[in-house]
């Protein structure tokens, strides 16, 4: 929810805390400039935004400035300015692969979580109270559990031996004769990914389908349109939020993960992430490191703007 | 209904039915697999034996791991809820100019790649020669655990009735009185459902602190990394299925206390 809800609301709080009226006002009636609950606002704010600013914004910040640095033999981090390590990134074939898949495998992840999750949030908001917390708690709880502990329950189901869960099911049922290979694929960083994110796809589209006006649902049934046409031309469109929003999510945290392709994907499917961790804690490299670390961000930052835009763009309409 | 409509509706609870078997899967084939008694962990699981718990629980390494978490996680949600609780009430009651920047920064920690929020820390760290790994861990933990507390208190702060505070305010009790005896009683489930989520989002992290912790500061989720990629016989699912029975204790008391969806802001 949140993106949508901080768009919404910054156009609120902006609205009223700078419109052109209050500080002409102020201005004539000169001091104060803040008025007391300002001022305790800011004092309560204090605390948490100066930790953020020190220990989140200006390291996020620093880590950027080193991918335009320059790595000297000592370690030191220093100028010459050089553009020089995107070049070498953006230059070589071995690193836009990972770029690459990282795109794909999120983009996958998020396509199949939205094709399972209207189902899941449809069933979700039409059942009685008791099914919806059922329901709710099985889509939620895994969501507390470790990644480390889920994505090893996905490596012992999908392991490429005779004893893989998948494989053995498959072998026993005599579908396969030879056991299959899905571990180190990208195929297991997606079932992987899907498993570790669905309930942020669920979670959006339940809300935004539970706010659509269940007349209009009726209306269309009663005028003879099947189920399907009705989810279609109906549900679909005015869910839009939601899914915008449970796809921004669920490829943000999947292009961003490390321990799911670390561990299910191995050396066949890796991601940004393992590559960010290879070149600061094996190569020592850290200007390039952060360089991937910054191409991350900006894919992480680009979805985000992306479906802001499309859903301002919409509004606007 | 016609046999269309009866058709779709079948295929939506099967699709349904599948995803939650989905879901359940890799957590049900793990705690089925840490009472196996065989050597190395493989599929069916053989046998009976809580050998593998006895086992574990016995182990120093986990036993540490286990207790430097719990101390983790519980200053992390400490912290969390000190800077998250004030800011929370600020950003919701109080006009503060540039209020929705400000909310903007405090929860980006959220969407913002946490292996580089930590990798960013490593480095800040490192140029401040800060060396007390146990302190690193706790200013990373409390960073990526307070926009949750935000998240959760803002939303049971906007769901409490806010003329009750206007009534205590003119009936001439103080901020600080009306915030003690009138907003706290109403968001307090919310305030205990961040904290908890806080705790568990603590207790879980791997990407921040695989670059902080070191062999003498060893949370939990670094310790079953360790073994799962490194230890073939079922203790791994056996410490998995200790954790996975702590994840579920937690979310039936967060669905009691504020209902799962409000504690996941959502």
């Amino acid at each position: 929810m949140q993106s949508v809800r901080s768009t919404t609301e910054t156009m609120t709080v902006t609205a009223t805390v700078f419109s052109p009226a209050s500080s002409a006002v102020r201005a004539t009636q000169g001091p104060p400039l803040l008025s007391r609950g300002q001022l305790a606002g800011i004092l309560l704010l204090l605390p948490a935004a100066g930790f953020l600013l020190a220990f989140f914004l200006v390291p996020a910040l620093t880590l950027f400035a080193y991918s335009v640095l320059t790595q000297r033999a000592d370690g030191v981090v220093t100028l010459p300015l050089t553009v020089s390590h995107f070049q070498h990134f953006f230059g070589t074939s071995l690193y836009t692969h990972v770029l690459f898949s990282t795109l794909r495998m999120a983009a996958v992840t998020a396509a199949i979580a939205a094709l399972l999750g209207y189902p899941v949030a449809l069933v979700m908001v039409r059942s009685n109270a008791m099914v919806m917390r059922i329901m709710t708690i099985v889509v939620i709880a895994p969501l507390i559990v470790s990644v480390v502990v889920r994505t090893y329950g996905w490596e012992l189901l999908l392991a490429n031996t005779r004893t893989g869960v998948v494989n053995w099911v498959l072998l026993s049922l005599g579908i396969i004769h030879q056991p299959i290979r899905i571990l180190y694929t990208e195929t297991a960083v997606i079932i992987g990914s899907l498993h570790v994110f669905f309930p942020m796809m669920v979670l959006p589209l339940a809300s935004a389908l539970s706010k659509i006006n269940p007349q209009l649902e009726d209306a269309a049934r009663t005028l003879g349109a099947p189920s399907w046409r009705v989810f279609w031309r109906v549900s679909l469109p005015l869910s839009l939020p939601g899914l915008a929003v449970g796809f921004t999510l669920v490829f943000s945290l999947t292009a961003s993960s490390y321990v799911t392709p670390a561990i299910l994907g191995g050396t066949g499917a890796q991601m940004l992430g393992n590559l960010i961790e290879q070149q600061i804690a094996a190569v020592y490299d850290w200007p390039f490191g952060a360089t991937v670390a910054l191409v991350l961000v900006a894919t992480v930052i680009g979805i985000n703007l992306a479906s802001t835009w499309f859903f301002e763009r919409r509004n606007r309409l | 209904m016609n046999g269309r409509s009866i058709a779709t509706s079948a295929m939506l609870y099967t699709v349904t039915a599948a995803t939650l078997v989905f879901i359940a899967a890799p957590l049900l084939v793990t705690m089925s697999l840490s009472v196996s008694d065989t050597q190395f962990v493989s599929f069916p699981p053989r046998g009976f034996t809580l050998a593998w718990y006895g086992k574990v629980l016995r182990d120093p390494d986990f036993q540490s791991a286990l207790s430097f978490s719990l101390w983790l996680a519980s200053f992390a949600t400490f912290g969390a809820l000190v800077l998250g609780l004030p800011a929370a009430f600020a950003l919701v009651r109080f006009p503060v100019p540039g209020g929705a920047a400000i909310r903007s920064l405090l929860l980006s920690p959220l969407i913002f790649p946490v292996l580089v929020t930590g990798l960013g820390l490593l480095q800040l760290f490192s140029m401040l020669g800060w060396g007390s790994v146990p302190v690193n861990l706790l200013i990373a933990h409390i960073l990526v655990t307070s926009p949750y507390v935000v998240r959760t208190v803002s939303a049971s702060l906007m769901l409490a009735d806010i003329t009750l505070e206007e009534a205590a305010r003119t009936l001439g009790a103080s901020r600080w009185r009306t915030f003690r005896r009138v907003t706290l009683p109403q968001i307090a489930p919310g305030v205990a459902a961040g904290g908890l989520f806080a705790f568990m989002v603590s207790f879980d992290n791997y990407p921040v602190s695989m670059w902080l912790a070191d062999a003498q500061n060893d949370p939990m989720p670094m310790f079953i990394y360790r073994k799962a990629t490194g230890v073939f016989d079922p203790s791994v699912a056996t410490v998995s299925t200790l954790l996975i029975g702590l994840a579920i204790v937690v979310v039936l008391i967060l669905d009691r206390l504020v209902g799962l969806r409000r504690a996941m802001g959502m």
